[in-house]
């Protein structure tokens, strides 16, 4: 198997990396950075939206994306959401609604919502579960990450 | 870690160069290949060519009444595009139920058509668009149309060494609407239980002029209706014909029981979304007036 240097941006640092080609973004993120937010849940099939992340601004499944393809790019893991590790208005909004139960699909369900409400400031309820379609919770039946999503956004445009 | 070799190409001419390695697959959006890798039900062995520097791929545009997708253009390009919604929404609608977000900001058209999956939601409406596709090599390249780029459950016509570049399809007419209707077992994330997709052209006195019918899930490959397209032509839309049109369909798709649905299920729902289909694209094509 052979390897290749990748020049990236993670989580607005520049990125230098000798790597075996062959790998997801998702285990590099795990295991060479221990950026441990974005989770393996579905075992790479790309369905359950665990390892969400963005890539430029947009929503992908880390699983699903390989370290070669991230040439040139802009990573951001929920890790980098806030520049000191506080917690940004929309994991706070997860908080606050109790939208938050084994915690496991979390992260990816964070980045999902960043991703819309970058888009989509004012989503409507279509709107958000479309978003959220691709992202599995097996604990809390989505209506309260549905308001969080809705709490998030009203935070974030009074913030503006 | 994934059991292959991993090569970018830079430029589409190394692209051409590449891909003469008979073990060679290119890795678009990954949403397919990758997950199939992991579960072994893709031939080995396997050397993965990276196209996503390959930005000359993505793009929509129109020319001279003819619309050119680059194979590399993913769904949520796709699904946001103005001139999309204009001349196709069929293939937006088609586009818009693929997977979740994540998987069609991933994605892409040509990924879609050369996977010749009998599901691929995007081949019905193309299908209706009569749409050609551009095949490259390093000395040659050629077109197909797409009913015959498609050859079976996961094969096409591509032959060593090429690769798909454009899709391409003219401008509908003025009266034309298109429609697609998909069934799955649940909203987000679905793959068809039966998709169909439908253009219809009116004449000055509202009789239907042209139409295609086609069909995902139904057949080993995406397939048009001819005896449903022959039972529409030069009629008179109504309820009892598309009911016509739904009964004559039968003689032309095969699907068949497997674990999203039975045979007769099938057969059942795509007339039922034939008939639906032909009532949003008539509606359509009567307000079409571009």
């Amino acid at each position: 198997m052979n390897k290749l240097t990748v020049h990236f941006t993670l989580n607005q640092q520049s990125i230098r990396l000798e790597t075996l080609a062959a790998r997801s973004l998702l285990d590099v993120l795990r295991e060479d950075f221990a950026l441990t937010g974005a989770k393996d849940s579905c075992g790479g099939d790309g369905e359950c939206g665990a390892c969400t992340i963005l890539l430029d601004g947009e929503a992908v499944n880390a699983c699903l994306v390989l370290i070669s393809q991230v040439e040139g790019r802009h990573v951001l893991t929920i890790e980098g959401l806030t520049p000191d590790g506080s917690l940004h208005p929309i994991q706070n909004a997860y908080v606050q609604a109790g939208a938050i139960q084994c915690g496991y699909c979390t992260p990816g369900m964070v980045m999902a919502t960043k991703a819309l409400l970058d888009h989509t400031p004012q989503p409507d309820e279509t709107q958000i579960r479309e978003a959220l379609a691709g992202n599995l919770c097996r604990c809390t039946g989505y209506t309260k990450i549905v308001q969080a999503v809705q709490f998030a956004a009203t935070e974030l445009h009074h913030d503006n | 870690m994934f059991d292959c070799e991993v090569n970018v190409a830079k430029s589409c001419t190394e692209l051409t160069q590449i891909l003469i390695e008979p073990s060679a697959r290119i890795l678009a959006g990954g949403t397919d290949i990758l997950p199939g890798m992991r579960k072994n039900s893709i031939g080995k062995p396997i050397t993965l060519i990276d196209v996503s520097q390959l930005n000359e791929l993505s793009y929509i545009r129109e020319h001279e009444g003819q619309i050119d997708i680059g194979a590399l253009t993913t769904h949520s390009k796709l699904i946001t595009s103005p001139l999309l919604l204009q001349h196709a929404p069929a293939l937006i609608d088609a586009c818009a139920s693929i997977g979740s977000t994540q998987t069609r900001n991933r994605g892409t058209l040509g990924g879609n058509l050369c996977n010749a999956s009998p599901a691929a939601d995007s081949v019905p409406p193309l299908l209706c668009l009569e749409a050609v596709v551009t095949l490259s090599s390093h000395d040659n390249q050629r077109q197909v149309p797409l009913s015959d780029f498609i050859i079976g459950p996961g094969r096409t016509c591509l032959k060593q060494g090429e690769y798909l570049d454009h899709i391409t399809f003219a401008v509908p007419q003025k009266h034309t609407g298109t429609s697609f209707m998909k069934l799955g077992r649940r909203n987000g994330m679905s793959i068809a239980v039966v998709s169909t997709s439908v253009l219809l052209r009116l004449d000055q006195q509202g009789n239907i002029e042209y139409a295609r019918v086609a069909f995902g899930s139904a057949a080993p490959t995406p397939i048009c209706s001819h005896h449903a397209e022959a039972a529409l032509t030069g009629k008179t839309p109504s309820a009892q014909l598309f009911s016509e049109a739904a009964q004559a369909m039968r003689t032309d798709i095969n699907p068949i029981d497997d674990l999203r649905a039975s045979r007769e299920y099938r057969l059942h729902s795509a007339g039922v979304l034939l008939q639906r289909a032909l009532q949003t694209a008539w509606h359509q094509a009567e307000m079409d007036l571009r």
